[in-house]
């Protein structure tokens, strides 16, 4: 069919490994850097603290407990949020390949609007748009705050899992739909029996990534007044009567916080990475 | 089947975004607070010594304690909002809050979407603090210098505009001190009483307020708009704090020097 080129492409290439290369990353590398930003921290630490007050450590020490509460906040919203964005971003990725053109088209705006908008914009909307509470039928349903950052932050999370199947349906060779047609399988049962199973792996990696990203967003509540983190630590530094010497390990303590836990999920993509990127 | 699920899906996906647009019913809130037990007060978490956190996370200082006075007033338990200058209005306006004691100024455009009580409580100034060694002696030393100040507080707009300083924003006091004291910025404006609070520390030796106070602006309390009853018993309340002195006893017990305001307004109603 093809005779200009005799030579028959594989579909995918996986990526040659190159295990001699002296400045290929490892995983120890992100450990260092952490350590190093830790030590850096702890000079300018011990250089401002006067006699009459409470050294550094301890300072931090004792606000600790909060900061941790705050931190436990940030991934709750993080979890909520990805499982929101994920279910209905998943819904959306298929309407993106539906081929009912009407729904193909409103799934592709609400994916380009919501993927293209500042995530802090659509947090204020989240925020400020939707009322405190809601009566449906004399029961009322209160939406306190993390509430709404969740649904803020799963919007664009949803719109980004869109991409994702869309992508991942739309890197599979049209061979498998062909194939599996050709079997007498309805469009429902390819793609969920055929198409799917395959996307998955595919899917994983870009996910994880995405999951991370949005971790590090959920400080963007802060603004809003959220009790997570940042707002905590900003609240305690200010609690501490404003000592300047405070500001460097307080929010080391919070960056060492979004690494220790963003880091592990990181490594474990790029196994995966690894792991999937043989021809399937 | 499979297209009439996308098609709900993608429906409901698209609509479920904006698709709350239930407004709370209210009549009148004094009764919701008894019925409901608990009074929400939104009070500033970062404003030492006026509202801020323990380290257990309990929200103290002057503004929660008069909040206090106002559920025990009530009969009821009490629940603080930590709220920031950029959402405490919203809060009052869609009802999470039943009163806002939040350092607020009081200005006119804000007695239009809040009902701000009379008379005011408590009232606060604009002043620099600056290293001594600059010698500054009239807001005009200021022009084409950079101050640094807080985002959204209302005082950088008129020292922007009025004196001609370059305003170097930052989102909380700690950044601030840490500028100056790095050399960012010639000097902070912000309140008044937060600068004398500060001032008296050893750490801050070398610097000083050295301006005349100018703007000097009342705080606000409020509650929604349309409480009457709510807002007279406030304005009472309010009333019997500057007669009984608990605004000057707060003051002291919090470390604050007695402000002139407070002074004069207990004198008034004495």
């Amino acid at each position: 069919m093809n005779n200009s080129n005799h030579k028959i492409m594989p579909v995918m290439m996986a990526p040659r490994p190159r295990p001699n290369d002296r400045f290929q990353l490892q995983s120890w590398h992100g450990y260092v850097l952490a350590a190093i930003c830790v030590a850096a921290g702890v000079p300018a630490a011990f250089a401002a603290t006067d006699p009459g007050q409470a050294g550094m450590f301890e300072t931090l020490l004792r606000w600790m407990p909060l900061l941790l509460k705050g931190f436990i906040f940030n991934i709750v919203i993080s979890i909520s949020a990805m499982a929101v964005g994920t279910l209905v971003g998943a819904a959306l990725g298929l309407g993106q390949i539906s081929l009912n053109p009407f729904v193909q088209k409103i799934a592709w705006i609400v994916t380009q609007f919501f993927r293209n908008a500042p995530w802090l914009v659509l947090l204020f909307f989240a925020m400020f748009l939707l009322p405190f509470e809601v009566k449906v039928f004399g029961l009322t349903i209160p939406l306190p705050d993390w509430l709404k950052a969740i649904l803020g932050l799963s919007l664009p999370v949803m719109a980004n899992v869109s991409e994702i199947v869309r992508g991942a349906i739309q890197s599979l060779p049209s061979g498998q739909w062909e194939a599996a047609e050709s079997l007498a399988f309805s469009r429902t049962q390819v793609l969920w029996r055929i198409i799917l199973p395959q996307c998955v792996k595919r899917m994983l990696p870009p996910w994880m990534n995405l999951y991370s990203i949005l971790t590090m967003a959920t400080v963007l509540a802060s603004i809003v007044g959220v009790s997570e983190v940042m707002t905590l630590t900003g609240q305690a530094l200010a609690a501490e009567g404003g000592r300047s010497d405070l500001l460097i390990p307080f929010y080391s303590f919070v960056l060492l916080l979004f690494f220790a836990y963003c880091y592990p999920i990181a490594r474990w993509t790029v196994r995966l990475e690894k792991k999937f990127s043989v021809i399937t | 089947m499979f297209k009439t699920i996308t098609k709900r899906t993608a429906m409901a996906a698209a609509l479920g975004a904006f698709a709350f647009a239930a407004m709370p019913a209210q009549a009148d809130v004094i009764d919701d607070i008894k019925e409901r037990g608990i009074l929400r007060v939104a009070v500033k978490a970062d404003y030492k010594p006026y509202g801020f956190r323990d380290t257990s996370g309990a929200i103290i200082g002057i503004e929660p304690e008069l909040a206090q006075d106002v559920a025990d007033e009530l009969g009821v338990e009490i629940e603080f909002v930590p709220v920031v200058s950029s959402n405490r209005m919203q809060f009052l306006q869609q009802g999470k809050v039943d009163l806002l004691i939040a350092t607020m100024t009081d200005k006119p455009d804000r007695r239009k979407v809040i009902s701000i009580v009379d008379p005011n409580y408590y009232s606060s100034g604009t002043n620099i603090m600056a290293p001594k060694s600059f010698g500054f002696t009239q807001w005009e030393d200021l022009r084409d210098k950079p101050v640094c100040g807080i985002q959204g507080a209302f005082y950088n707009k008129k020292t922007g505009r009025d004196f001609g300083a370059k305003i170097v924003a930052f989102k909380g006091t700690a950044e601030v001190y840490a500028a100056l004291k790095a050399g960012n910025c010639v000097a902070f404006v912000y309140d008044d009483s937060s600068h004398v609070a500060t001032l008296e520390r050893e750490e801050w030796a070398d610097y000083e307020m050295p301006l005349p106070t100018i703007d000097d602006a009342p705080w606000g309390l409020a509650v929604a708009l349309g409480e009457t009853r709510f807002h007279d018993m406030m304005g009472d309340m309010i009333e019997g704090w500057h007669k009984s002195g608990r605004i000057l006893e707060l003051e002291t017990k919090w470390g604050v020097t007695n402000t002139p305001f407070a002074l004069t307004m207990h004198d008034q109603y004495k």
